[in-house]
């Protein structure tokens, strides 16, 4: 009988606490004032956003902004948009989900913000290059961007002697000569497969075109005939790293080169704070990979790192618009950029880290290109096929996969390029 | 309990020893976690020797700043929550279910098909069902804790269902028709003969369930995140960044969190050892 | 008579409303999915219908096909290997044993580390420890030997459920069965085969359905030990589901695989307890 009375009350709990949470909890406390959401996907950062909240806050009486950094930012995301519950302004990287949300017309057209006037040409373009087919229409206000190359031990050089080299044949002079002193010239955390294309992005800077990707949904060339050079260098390198490679993941990688088992280390300014972090005191900078045979034609690889879009559906443009012009202001940005450790896309001199130092001047005169990988669906598993690549070392063999995968994962996308093409481009 | 006088003499001590030998397969690993939940990064390294090394100094540092980072209490009041509330009514519910169909489903044909519709929904993987809950939870207006528990309810509606109906295989009828005989109706029957029977099968279920739904991180995420209110795994989640992870606090934290499963483990498993099935049947 | 007919009654009342509310969150939802099986949403966005596009796709992609003979293998070996290990752990921890607490608790451990501590550390005794001691490279590293290195790290962490499953299975076996064992002689092996098993095997059918549908769903310890890994050797089919359908944006393409892949689990799991089921005996 007890446990008959029992089970009722908990079935009445239970049905009294289903009216309690049928009725919503989600309705937005009726103050007259207008409020925006805003989504982030770097929940690192979430401490220079909280105060940018209470500053925003603080300095505007009208609007209250709410920033959500949540993790796995980008299925929380999607779950959002089923929901049908989008968050009024998103901030996310420039890559293929960047892409894959103008293509699914799920962004606003910004192309009448003013701040947008404040943003580097170069970072604009990156943008618009993003765009599956060239939409009209500007999306995205580009906010930090990263940069990566090749981050080497400041004070092993300067204890060796060893110069920054600036053609391949120099680097790989560089390498034998580390080498011959006993030391790794290189790193790698392959285990990783996203490492691998630490490496191939820096050297398709330099030796493929940066539209690579869009010629080839044209149907006007192929990945055979434009990335061979690049699958070539990668095996290159590898002689000069540890002998597998393979077991070592991004974090191994990262104690490796903090606790000085190599000279150098091929990937980008974000791995600084993982690597400082087991070795506080280290003196890290890093240089543009000199993956060309003629120093000038080299490039550096940036990209944006963080966007701002505003969603399709929300209702108070006005209003997000005072929120981006407010994280457009310079104290603002500051305070991003004090805690992670970026390039601002605003056309103005900013502080920047010293691991930045040896990129300085291509990053001051704007000769940089997109990562390749920001235009490669993920489900092709670009990085897995680089992996696979590298463990056998055939390059016609990879490069054929890479054409036919190419085929069927864009299938939907090239068929929109094709007809973009056949009306004339409009 | 003459068991109690016979364990002293009669313990198998070959079999004692082999456990604790085994038991290395798992201090190892757990010493290592303990080792790294105590050091600094710095101290990190691949070198085996300093990896298993003792740590410079046993600060709780770590720990502190684990909880801080994933405001432990609240996020741990709601797993505990949330895990309280799935178990008490899985065993409640299932437990029921399980009887209606463990006794009916050699006679009738449709709660035969009733429990494999049921377990056959194991099967179904939860990334398919994953965004379709989401938008269906969202429109009932039930995307938060709540609908966290009724999914769990439905996601081990199916295990659970075929453990007690595994359970009343041995558990003979002759029980409920001595009660029949005197009068008793089948729902007290239930309640009064068979429930108090399968304690050891309740608790079997209850670790079970407790352990899913404490560890887990995908539910939560997807169905609760925009409450602002969080779980003890979606909030452990902070520690891993896409270009970085602090293992020695996620560490701390995972060491944390541990514990209060290890602690319901240990409360449960004296249930399952005292099984009263035995004192039935005479 | 009246008897029989309220029994029948009274369980109807239980049954209807706990299938009605497992057909909302179940089955409804993969009706749902099976729609998008359909189509080629990304997940968000607007999207066309494809007709069987996707599942012709799936059975010409070479890269699917590779999961589920990966994934089949690795299930199997990590059965056995499971319940092997559990059954022998199961009787020794009901046995006359010392501590009997104690190690209960010490070898339920495994099962609740979560994903980062068990990748971790498995994947540092793999990488630097066990090379050192066998002088061999990594074995997550060889796509010979990866799978099994996670079928060792699933089997770890599963055992504790499985364990726990037979020992409660040990508990309803009465005590008297083994004394009127005792009395015909029939001892430790015989006693086991003749007298245990055979009433313990509601237990070891729950248990090999559930081990194998667990180690068909593998996921966890793929994304913390290899990812896929070493040149997508080890994807299994719900690593592929989960990372391209929710991370990537074939959403439509891998809610076709999660139907055929239910399908698949759906007949194996059928045919096991259909077997298994005819031994059962009531008691």
């Amino acid at each position: 009988m007890k446990k008959k009375l029992i089970a009722t009350f908990l079935v009445a709990v239970l049905m009294v606490t289903t009216v309690f949470s049928a009725s919503g909890c989600s309705s937005k406390k009726a103050d007259g004032k207008t409020h925006i959401t805003m989504l982030q996907y770097k929940p690192e950062a979430v401490k220079a956003f909280e105060k940018m909240e209470k500053e925003f806050n603080a300095s505007h009486d009208d609007i209250v902004l709410e920033i959500e950094s949540p993790n796995d930012a980008m299925t929380v995301l999607k779950t959002r948009f089923i929901k049908e519950d989008p968050p009024d302004i998103i901030g996310i990287g420039g890559d293929v989900n960047f892409s894959n949300f103008v293509d699914a017309e799920m962004l606003m057209d910004i192309s009448d913000f003013e701040g947008l006037s404040l943003i580097k040409d170069a970072y604009k373009e990156i943008d618009k290059n993003l765009e599956f087919v060239p939409t009209d229409g500007v999306y995205a206000v580009p906010y930090v961007a990263n940069a990566a190359g090749v981050l080497y031990n400041r004070e092993m050089f300067e204890k060796n002697n060893w110069e920054i080299p600036t053609t391949w044949n120099e680097l790989m002079d560089l390498c034998k000569t580390i080498q011959k002193s006993g030391t790794l010239p290189f790193y790698f955390g392959f285990k990783d497969t996203w490492t691998c294309l630490a490496p191939w992005n820096a050297l398709a800077c330099g030796l493929a075109p940066a539209d690579v990707c869009r010629q080839v949904n044209k149907g006007e060339t192929k990945f055979a005939d434009e990335y061979d050079d690049v699958a070539e260098k990668m095996l290159e390198l590898l002689p000069y790293g540890p002998s597998d490679p393979f077991a070592y993941n991004y974090n191994d990688a990262c104690t490796a080169f903090a606790n000085g088992e190599s000279a150098m280390y091929p990937i980008g300014s974000y791995a600084v704070p993982q690597i400082q972090s087991v070795n506080p005191d280290m003196d890290i900078d890093s240089f543009v990979m000199p993956a060309c045979d003629n120093a000038d034609d080299n490039i550096l690889n940036s990209g944006v790192d963080f966007q701002f879009s505003v969603t399709k559906d929300c209702e108070n443009k006005e209003a997000a618009y005072e929120v981006l012009s407010f994280l457009l202001e310079d104290s603002t940005i500051q305070t991003y950029l004090d805690d992670q450790n970026a390039v601002p896309c605003k056309d103005k001199e900013f502080q920047l880290s010293p691991a930045l130092d040896g990129m300085l001047s291509y990053i001051n005169e704007g000769k940089m290109t997109d990562y390749q990988d920001h235009y490669y669906p993920s489900e092709m598993a670009v990085d897995a096929q680089i992996q696979t690549f590298l463990l056998d070392g055939n390059v016609d063999k990879f490069l054929k996969k890479f054409d036919t995968d190419w085929l069927r994962y864009n299938r939907d996308i090239i068929r929109k390029v094709q007809e973009y093409e056949e009306k004339g481009g409009k | 309990m003459k068991k109690k006088n016979k364990v002293a003499a009669n313990t198998n001590w070959p079999v004692t020893i082999l456990l604790f030998a085994g038991c290395l397969t798992v201090i190892f690993p757990l010493y290592m976690a303990f080792v790294i939940a105590f050091k600094k990064p710095s101290e990190m390294t691949n070198d085996i020797a300093g990896a298993l090394s003792l740590p410079k100094s046993w600060s709780l540092e770590n720990f502190a700043e684990a909880m801080r980072v994933t405001d432990f209490w609240h996020s741990f009041g709601y797993s505990l929550m949330i895990t309280l509330i799935t178990v008490v009514l899985a065993i409640l519910i299932h437990s029921l279910a399980g009887y209606a169909i463990g006794r009916s489903m050699a006679k009738s044909k449709f709660f035969n098909i009733s429990y494999l519709y049921i377990v056959s929904g194991m099967f179904v993987p939860f990334a398919i069902l994953m965004m379709p809950l989401v938008k269906q939870t969202a429109q009932i207006g039930i995307d938060n804790w709540f609908g966290v528990i009724v999914c769990y309810l439905v996601f081990y509606m199916p295990m659970n269902v075929m453990l007690y109906t595994g359970y009343l295989k041995n558990i003979p009828i002759a029980l409920e028709e001595a009660a029949f005989v005197d009068g008793a109706s089948t729902w007290s029957t239930y309640w009064r003969v068979i429930f108090p029977i399968m304690k050891p099968m309740h608790a079997t279920v209850a670790v079970l369930t407790a352990l899913g739904t404490w560890n887990d991180v995908m539910t939560p995420l997807v169905i609760m995140s925009g409450t602002g209110a969080n779980t003890l795994p979606l909030a452990q989640l902070t520690f891993q960044t896409q270009f970085g992870t602090n293992y020695n606090l996620a560490f701390a934290s995972y060491l944390l969190a541990l514990l209060p499963i290890l602690i319901f483990y240990l409360i449960c498993q004296k249930q399952i050892i005292n099984g009263v099935v035995n004192g039935a049947v005479k | 008579m009246n008897k029989k007919l309220s029994r029948n009654r009274t369980f109807l009342i239980i049954a209807i409303p706990v299938l009605a509310l497992f057909f909302s969150f179940n089955t409804l939802p993969l009706i749902k999915g099976l729609m998008y099986s359909f189509t080629n949403f990304r997940g968000f966005g607007s999207y066309d219908w494809v007709g069987f596009r996707n599942y012709i796709d799936l059975f010409t992609d070479a890269r699917v096909g590779k999961s589920y003979l990966f994934t089949f293998k690795f299930a199997i070996l990590a059965t056995i290997v499971t319940n092997v290990i559990s059954l022998i752990l199961a009787l020794g921890l009901n046995s006359k044993i010392r501590a009997k607490s104690a190690l209960r608790g010490i070898y339920f451990i495994p099962r609740i580390l979560g994903g980062l501590v068990v990748g971790y550390i498995f994947g540092y005794i793999f990488t630097y420890i066990l090379p050192a001691i066998t002088g061999h490279g990594s074995m997550l590293s060889n796509t010979k030997t990866a799978w099994i290195a996670i079928v060792i790290v699933a089997a770890w962490q599963s055992i504790a459920q499985t364990t726990l499953i037979y020992i409660s299975g040990l508990q309803t076996v009465p005590e008297d069965v083994y004394e009127a064992g005792a009395i015909d002689g029939a001892t430790g092996w015989q006693s086991f085969k003749s007298l245990t098993f055979p009433l313990i095997i509601p237990f070891f059918s729950i248990n090999m359905v559930l081990s194998m549908k667990d180690f068909l769903m593998v996921f966890d310890q793929i994304m913390a030990l290899t990812k896929g890994g070493p040149a997508q050797s080890t994807e299994s089919i719900s690593y592929l589901i989960y990372n391209n359908g929710m991370g990537g944006g074939q959403f439509g393409f891998q809610s076709a695989n999660a139907v055929i892949f239910f399908i698949v689990i759906v007949i194996i799991s059928v045919v096991q307890l259909t077997i298994t089921g005819k031994k059962e005996e009531q008691l």
